[in-house]
Formats: C-alpha cells, structure tokens, sequence
C-alpha cells in the first residue's frame, strides 16, 4: 500500500475505527514513515479540536422565546387544519348545489351541462389518481421511514 | 434511553403539548447549532429547527418512546435542511458569502460553548464545506456517532463514511491552510 492509501486510514485510525489487522498495519507503517507521522500528529490535531465543540446552551430566556415559536406553531398548525377543512366543506357543498341548479335548469344548453360533468368527473379522476400516487410514495419514502423509526 | 423523556413522550403521544416543552428546552440548543452547520449559515437554521419539532410532534404518536428522542428528531432535522438547501440553490436568493457569516449573526443564539479564537475560526470554515461535508462532520464531532451509526443515519456502507469523512476533514484542513501544501 502507498502513503496515500495509508493517509486515508488515518483518520479511522485517530477515531478507534481500524479493525485489529488493519490497525496493526497502519502502526507497522507509521513506525517507518515520518510523512505519515506528521500526517497523523496534523490530523489528531484537528479531530482533537473538533471532538471539543460543543453548542453553548442558550440561556433562559432564549429557551423561553424558542418554546413559544414551537409552541405558536402547533397552536397554527391545529387551525391551518381545521381552515382547510372547513374550506374543502363549504366549496364542495357550494359547487354540488351550483352543479345541481345548473342541470336541472331547462334553460341551460346540453353541451353546457355535459360540459360541466366532464368537468367535475375529470377533476374526480386527478384528484384519485394523485392521491394513489402520494400512498405509493408514501410506503418508500425514506423521510416517512424515518417518521416511523 | 433516559426514563424521564420516555415518560414524556408517552404523554405527548397522549396530545399533552406541555410534556414537550422540556423535550424541546433539552434540545433547543442542539437543534438550532445542528441547523446552523447543515445550512452552512445561520441564516433559517432557527426557524429550521423550529419546523423540525412541530413536524416531531405531528408524529409523535407514531414515534418509539422506548428510543431516544434526539436522532429522530435529528433525522427530521435533516431531512427539513435539506429541502431547504434544494430549495435554496433553486431560488439562489441567499449569496453563499452571506451564509458565511459568523455563526452568532442573524439574531440566532448558536455560538459554541468555551469559544476560543481558534475553535471558532474552525467553526467558520466547517460552515464553508459541502453540504454532505457539513452533514457528516456534524455526525461524527458534534453529535459523537460511531461509524456503523453514522452509516444507519445516513443509508451508506462504512466504507463511504470512511473517505467521506478523510476527504471532510481534508477540505477542513485546506480551508484552514493547514494541508501542509
């Protein structure tokens, strides 16, 4: 193996990743390879200062301010839902009594009125054949994997 | 898993949103700094975290008490940050140099605990990596996973974890100019 492959060991190495082999390996190298030393002694350098960051915890009042953004958004959430709820209600009952009225009003022609049913039954189709598709996705999701974990 | 935040789980999965409030407390600082590096700004990582809880608790129900909280939550996290990255480079509506900012700008809380001079430049260049730099980074050196969690959380063999995170901390070192070139 060349001092590149090795170099890509060094880090597993620093981070108690190697298996016993490998590692022996690793250490039989850098026993006779001074570029790799350093290499490593670099590395541990920065992995040791990475290994020490952590965030600061913010402190009451930034944790009281915070909650209050979660906290307003659940409350929104739960009536974004009932919103649209009542929205998908009202329009529908409101287009099936203007549908109604519209057929049985002799007056409208009967291209208008097949017009309008192959209207609604072609928004009926998309809305089924999108909704199948979203449960099908659905089941591979990996976001919805992860939910389920 | 600590008994406590399983009791509290149970309850939010009972429609308790007061037995949240210490869940989300707990990590609040943790999610907003985790934000903060996979965004690569503090720009939205506040608000990112934020979506992140209230997307855990319209699932908390389906959510494992027996488990613990933080790497689901985190992969809820992540998955957010990453939608917003796509969406972000869609749009390009936020120049990356902005994003390079110091973490502490923008109104967000982020800043590392025992900052000194060097561990906060460090910082700086961590928010200047690829994505998926910054992403595994954030596993492995803020979060502590082990390679074999690293590559549970992320769906790649060990092996990727390995040279993503060799050539992580190579970017890491050439963006700090200590590659010895």
């Amino acid at each position: 193996m060349s001092c590149d492959q090795f170099n890509q060991w060094a880090g597993a190495y620093l981070d108690g990743e190697l298996s016993e082999a490998d590692r022996r390996r690793f250490e039989q190298h850098l026993a006779t390879c001074e570029v790799c030393r350093r290499e490593v002694a670099d590395l541990r350098n920065l992995t040791e200062d990475l290994d020490m960051m952590r965030f600061k915890e913010p402190g009451d009042e930034e944790l009281a301010r915070y909650w209050s953004g979660v906290y307003n958004r659940l409350e929104r959430s739960f009536g974004w839902i009932l919103l649209s709820v009542g929205a998908i209600l009202t329009l529908c009952y409101g287009a099936f009594r203007a549908i109604e009225e519209l057929i049985r009003d002799p007056t409208v022609s009967v291209i208008l009125k097949v017009g309008v049913c192959a209207l609604i039954a072609g928004l009926v189709v998309l809305f089924v054949s999108l909704l199948r598709e979203r449960l099908v996705v659905r089941k591979v999701d990996r976001y919805a994997k992860e939910i389920e974990r | 898993m600590d008994s406590t935040e399983a009791a509290l789980i149970r309850r939010c999965q009972a429609g308790e949103k007061e037995a949240f409030e210490p869940i989300v407390r707990k990590y609040a600082g943790r999610a907003a700094g985790a934000a903060t590096v996979l965004l690569g700004c503090p720009h939205d990582a506040l608000d990112a975290s934020q979506e992140a809880f209230v997307r855990a608790w319209r699932h908390i129900r389906r959510f494992n008490a027996d488990r613990p909280f933080y790497p689901w939550y985190s992969a809820i996290l992540r998955n957010i940050c990453r939608t917003r990255l796509r969406r972000r480079a869609r749009r390009r509506t936020v120049p990356l140099a902005e994003g390079h900012a110091s973490p502490s700008s923008d109104g967000n809380p982020v800043a590392l605990a025992e900052q000194t001079e060097r561990r906060q430049r460090l910082f700086e260049a961590i928010l200047t990596l690829k994505p998926e730099f910054r992403e595994i980074i954030l596993l492995k050196h803020f979060h502590g996973l082990s390679y074999k969690e690293m590559a549970e959380a992320l769906e790649i063999p060990i092996g990727t974890v390995m040279s993503r995170l060799h050539h992580a901390r190579q970017a890491l070192r050439e963006v700090l100019g200590e590659d010895g070139s």
